[in-house]
C-alpha cells in the first residue's frame, strides 16, 4: 500500500527505534487509518521495532484551500472548517487557522494530521520564547522561514509534512504574507491561495487587490472568494473562519456560515454552463 | 480528483498512476483512486510516490563583454498552469564582481543561494578578501556536484568580472558541470534566447567584418532586454519583470525592467 | 565542618555511621548562603520572591535571574547556585513541554513537583555526580478547579507542597514572619491577594536583611494569576514596594531609637 522505505539495515538492527514522538511512529499511526486492518498492526510495530519506516506518501485527512491579502493595515486569511477524508466530510468543525504569536497566524491546507504536528513544533519554540522573557518575541517571517526549514528537510528525507501553509503577521509596523509548501518552496507576495483557490481564488484576489485597501474590505473579498469555492471546490463547507491579523494582534472570528445562493441559472438541473455564469 | 495533490496531471507532470491516465467511467467500476477509503481494489494498490522536485521555470542569462557583464533574471515563479507569485528575485549578488542567477526549483534556488552566501562569508572571514570569480565558479560547481545523487534542481549562470578586470559568464547543469563563456542563457526560456545570444553577442554565421566592434554596456542591455520581452512571449515560464544586473568596475546595478503579466 | 565528616563526606554514595549523607547536607550549606527566597499561596495565584545579592555594581540590574518562567502556567525560583538553578529550570521547561505533548494539558504542579524532586534525588544517589547546590520554590497554576499551588524541591531531592515558604539566609525570620501574615481561613482556603502578598513579601525581605552585615540587593518577584500566564511582577512595582518598605522599617527603627 505505502511506499516502504528501508532505515540503514545495520542500524536498525543495532539500534532499534524507539516509540518516542518521533514523526516516523506518529506517521505510522496515522497511516493506519486508510489501510486494511491486516496491515495495521505491521504499520505500528515495523517503524517502533526498527525494521521498515513508512514514509507519507499521501495525505489522508485533508484541509482545502486557505486564502490570504496583505492589506494596508493588516494581513487577512481565510479558510473553511472542514477536514476531508477523501470524499467523506469527515470532520465539520476543524479549525485550520492557528495563532502562533501574538501578531503571527499560520492557515494549513493539506494533511491535518501533519499540520497540528507543526502547530505543536511552533508552539514549543514561541512558549520557549514566552519563558526567557527578555521582551523579544519570534517574528511571522522568522516562524515562515522555520517553516520552510522543516519542509525542505522533511522533503529531502523523502518524508514529508504534506502541506500547504500560508503564514500571516504584522511586524516592525508592516504586515507580512507568506507561502510555505510540501517540498519547502517558500516565497512572499501581497495575495496568496493554497489549493483549489490557486486557481479559483487567485485571480479574483489580485483584481480585488489595492495597495491601499484595508482589512475590513480584504475580509469581505475573502468571504465572496470562499463562497465561490465552496460552489466549485467538493472539499469544502460553508462554514468559514477569518483572521485578521493588524498592529492591535490577532483576531480569528468564530465560524461563521456562509451565505449561499443557489437560484442562479447554472445551478439548476438542466441549465447549460453557458447560458450564465455562476460569479 | 482532488487538489492537493500536487503532482497530479493537472500540473503537467507525469502521473505514476496509470489508473488515472486511462480514467473514464464504467458502470459499476468507478472508484476515486484518491479516496482512502477505497480499498477495494487491492489488485491494483495505489501507489503513487511523492515527488521532491517541482520547476517553477525562470529564465536566467549573462552576457560579457571586454569590462562588463550583464546578469539577468525575470522574477515569476510557475507551477504547473498557475502563477502563485509573480515576483521573486532569483539573482543574488555574491561580490562586488560576482553575480549569480538561478531558475529551476524555487526552494532549491533558496537553499542554494544561503549555502553560497555562508561560504563567501567564510571565505571573507578566514583570508580578508573576497573571493574571485574564477574561485566562485569553481566553488559553485563543487558545491552541485557535493549533492550528485540527489541535485539541486536549479540551473545557474554566473557573471562578473576577473582580477584582470575582463567580464566573464559562467553556465552550468544541475550537478555542476560548466563553462566559461561570453554569452550564456538557462531554464525555461533557454531554447528561444541562446539563438539570439549566439547571434547577437557572439556574432556567429555573421559575415566577418573586420569594422565590427565588440558590444557595449548599454547596447547589450538593450539587447537584453529585447531578448526576454521575446522569451515571454512564447514562454508561459517566464514573465512580469526582469532584474538586470549591471556588473563592472563600479560595482553592481540592478535595474528592474517590466514583462507582460499574463 | 572539615571535622565532622572525618572522610564519610567525600561522596554521596556513603552514608556516616549515623546514617547521614554528609555531601547532601553541605549542598543545603550551600542553599542558606543564599539570598532569602519566598513563596506565598495567594487568593488569586502563587507569588515568589527573591533576594537577590549584587555581586558587582558593573551589572546590568536584572542581571543573574533567579526567577524563571517554565512554561505558561508555571514558574520557579532558585535559591543558591544560581548555574545548579538553570540545570533544573531547563529541566522543568522539558517536563512541561513534554507532559503537554504527550496528555495535551498542562503538567499539575503536583506532577512537575514530583518529576523535579525525582531529578534532583537522581544527583544525591552517583558517585559521579554532585548534589545540586540549590533549592527550587515552585508556583503553578492549574487553572479554577485546582487552582495555584507552591512547592518546594530541596537538595535532597524532597518535595513538599506549602501554603508559604521561605529558604536562604534569613528563613528563619521570614518563616516566623509568613506565619504572621493570616494566610488561610479555616477551609485551608488563602485570604491573601497578590497585590497584597507583593507587599507582605517586599516588607519581609527588607526586614530579614542585615544591611550592615549582608551586600546590597534588588528583589525579583515572579507570579502566576488567575487566568493570566507566568510572569514577572513588573520591576516598577517592585521597586515601588520595596522603597514603601524600606521607608516603613526605618520610621519604625526611629520609633524605636527615641
Amino acid at each position: 500500500m505505502e511506499k516502504v522505505i528501508y532505515v540503514n539495515e545495520t542500524d536498525a538492527q543495532r539500534k532499534p527505534l524507539l516509540p518516542s514522538a518521533s514523526s516516523s511512529v506518529m506517521s505510522g499511526l496515522r497511516l493506519t487509518a486508510g489501510v486494511p486492518l491486516k496491515d495495521r498492526d505491521d504499520s505500528v510495530l515495523a517503524s517502533a521495532a526498527g525494521a521498515p519506516v513508512k514514509h507519507t506518501s499521501r495525505p489522508i485527512v485533508t484541509g482545502s484551500s486557505v486564502i490570504a491579502m496583505r492589506c494596508k493595515d493588516g494581513v487577512v486569511m481565510a479558510t473553511d472548517t472542514l477536514a476531508s477524508y477523501g470524499s467523506l466530510a469527515r470532520f465539520r468543525q476543524i479549525s485550520r487557522l492557528y495563532k502562533a504569536t501574538d501578531h503571527c497566524v499560520i492557515g494549513g491546507g493539506g494533511d491535518m494530521s501533519d499540520f497540528f504536528e507543526l502547530c505543536e513544533t511552533v508552539r514549543k519554540e514561541t512558549t520557549l520564547e514566552y519563558c526567557y522573557d527578555d521582551g523579544h518575541m519570534i517574528t511571522a517571517s522568522a516562524i515562515h522561514q522555520m517553516l520552510a526549514r522543516i519542509m525542505y528537510n522533511r522533503r529531502n528525507k523523502m518524508d514529508p509534512y504534506w502541506n500547504y501553509m500560508l503564514v500571516a503577521g504584522w511586524q516592525h509596523g508592516k504586515p507580512v504574507l507568506g507561502y510555505v509548501d510540501l517540498v519547502g518552496s517558500h516565497f512572499v507576495s501581497e495575495v496568496i491561495a493554497t489549493g483549489y483557490g490557486e486557481y479559483l481564488g487567485l485571480p479574483l484576489l489580485r483584481k480585488a487587490y489595492r495597495e491601499d485597501i484595508t482589512v475590513e474590505e480584504g475580509k469581505k473579498v475573502l468571504q465572496q472568494i470562499l463562497t465561490v469555492l465552496f460552489y466549485r471546490d467538493a472539499r469544502t463547507i460553508d462554514r468559514i473562519q477569518i483572521a485578521c491579523v493588524t498592529e492591535k494582534g490577532v483576531e480569528i472570528s468564530e465560524p461563521t456560515k456562509l451565505e449561499t445562493e443557489w437560484s442562479y441559472k447554472a445551478f439548476i438541473s438542466g441549465a447549460r454552463a453557458s447560458d450564465v455564469s455562476t460569479w | 480528483m482532488s487538489i492537493l495533490q500536487p503532482n497530479a496531471s493537472v500540473r503537467g507532470l507525469p502521473n505514476a498512476d496509470p489508473r488515472v491516465a486511462s480514467s473514464g467511467f464504467k458502470l459499476g467500476e468507478h472508484h476515486d483512486p484518491y479516496d482512502p477509503l477505497d480499498v477495494a481494489h487491492p489488485a491494483a494498490p495505489l501507489s503513487r510516490h511523492f515527488h521532491p522536485y517541482e520547476d517553477n521555470g525562470g529564465t536566467v542569462l549573462s552576457v560579457s563583454g571586454g569590462d562588463y557583464t550583464i546578469v539577468a533574471s525575470d522574477t515569476r515563479l510557475g507551477s504547473g498552469y498557475s502563477v502563485p507569485t509573480r515576483y521573486v528575485s532569483r539573482v543574488i549578488k555574491l561580490t562586488d564582481k560576482a553575480v549569480l542567477a538561478s531558475s529551476g526549483m524555487h526552494t532549491d534556488i533558496a537553499i542554494l543561494h544561503k549555502v553560497l552566501r555562508i561560504r563567501l562569508t567564510q571565505y571573507r572571514h578566514r583570508h580578508r578578501k573576497e573571493m574571485s570569480l574564477e574561485a566562485i565558479s569553481q566553488l559553485l560547481s563543487t558545491i552541485l556536484y557535493y549533492r550528485r545523487f540527489q541535485p539541486y534542481y536549479t540551473f545557474n549562470v554566473l557573471g562578473g568580472i576577473d582580477e584582470n578586470g575582463q567580464g566573464w559568464s559562467y553556465g552550468y547543469d544541475a550537478i555542476g558541470s560548466h563553462e566559461k563563456v561570453r554569452a550564456v542563457c538557462s531554464g525555461s526560456g533557454q531554447y528561444l534566447l541562446q539563438p539570439v545570444l549566439d547571434n547577437q553577442v557572439e556574432f556567429r554565421q555573421m559575415a566577418a567584418d573586420p569594422t565590427r566592434k565588440e558590444l557595449q554596456l548599454e547596447p547589450c542591455v538593450e539587447l537584453v532586454k529585447d531578448a526576454f520581452t521575446s522569451t515571454c512571449e512564447r514562454d508561459i515560464y517566464t514573465g512580469d519583470l526582469v532584474e538586470i544586473c549591471r556588473i563592472t568596475a563600479k560595482g553592481v546595478e540592478m535595474e528592474k525592467f517590466e514583462l507582460r503579466a499574463d | 565542618m572539615a571535622s565532622i565528616g572525618t572522610g564519610y563526606d567525600l561522596s554521596s554514595t556513603i552514608f556516616s555511621p549515623d546514617g547521614r549523607v554528609f555531601q547532601i547536607e553541605y549542598a543545603t550549606k550551600a542553599v542558606e548562603n543564599s539570598g532569602t527566597c519566598m513563596g506565598i499561596r495567594c487568593k488569586d495565584g502563587v507569588l515568589l520572591a527573591v533576594e537577590k545579592t549584587i555581586i558587582s555594581k558593573m551589572l546590568v540590574p536584572g542581571s543573574l535571574r533567579r526567577a524563571h518562567i517554565v512554561d505558561k502556567h508555571a514558574s520557579l525560583v532558585v535559591c543558591g547556585l544560581i548555574s545548579d538553578g538553570r540545570v533544573i529550570v531547563d529541566r522543568a521547561r522539558e517536563e512541561c513541554e513534554n507532559y503537554l505533548d504527550f496528555y495535551g494539558r498542562p503538567i499539575p504542579g503536583a506532577i512537575l513537583a514530583d518529576r523535579l524532586a525525582h531529578f534532583v534525588h537522581l544527583y544525591t544517589l552517583h558517585w559521579s555526580v554532585r548534589p545540586f547546590g540549590c533549592a527550587i520554590l515552585l508556583g503553578v497554576h492549574n487553572g479554577e478547579k485546582q487552582g495555584a499551588q507552591l512547592y518546594m524541591i530541596e537538595p535532597s531531592g524532597v518535595s513538599y507542597r506549602y501554603f508559604a515558604c521561605a529558604y536562604g539566609k534569613g528563613k528563619q525570620a521570614a518563616r516566623t514572619e509568613l506565619e504572621k501574615l493570616s494566610l488561610n481561613d479555616k477551609q485551608a482556603s488563602p485570604q491573601i491577594s497578590c497585590e497584597q502578598a507583593v507587599k507582605d513579601l517586599a516588607k519581609i525581605v527588607v526586614s530579614v536583611h542585615d544591611d550592615s552585615k549582608d551586600k546590597e540587593y534588588e528583589i525579583e518577584m515572579i507570579w502566576v494569576r488567575d487566568g493570566k500566564p507566568a510572569a514577572m511582577v513588573p520591576r516598577d512595582v517592585v521597586q515601588k514596594v520595596h522603597d514603601e518598605a524600606k521607608r516603613e522599617a526605618e520610621a519604625d527603627s526611629d520609633m524605636e531609637d527615641e
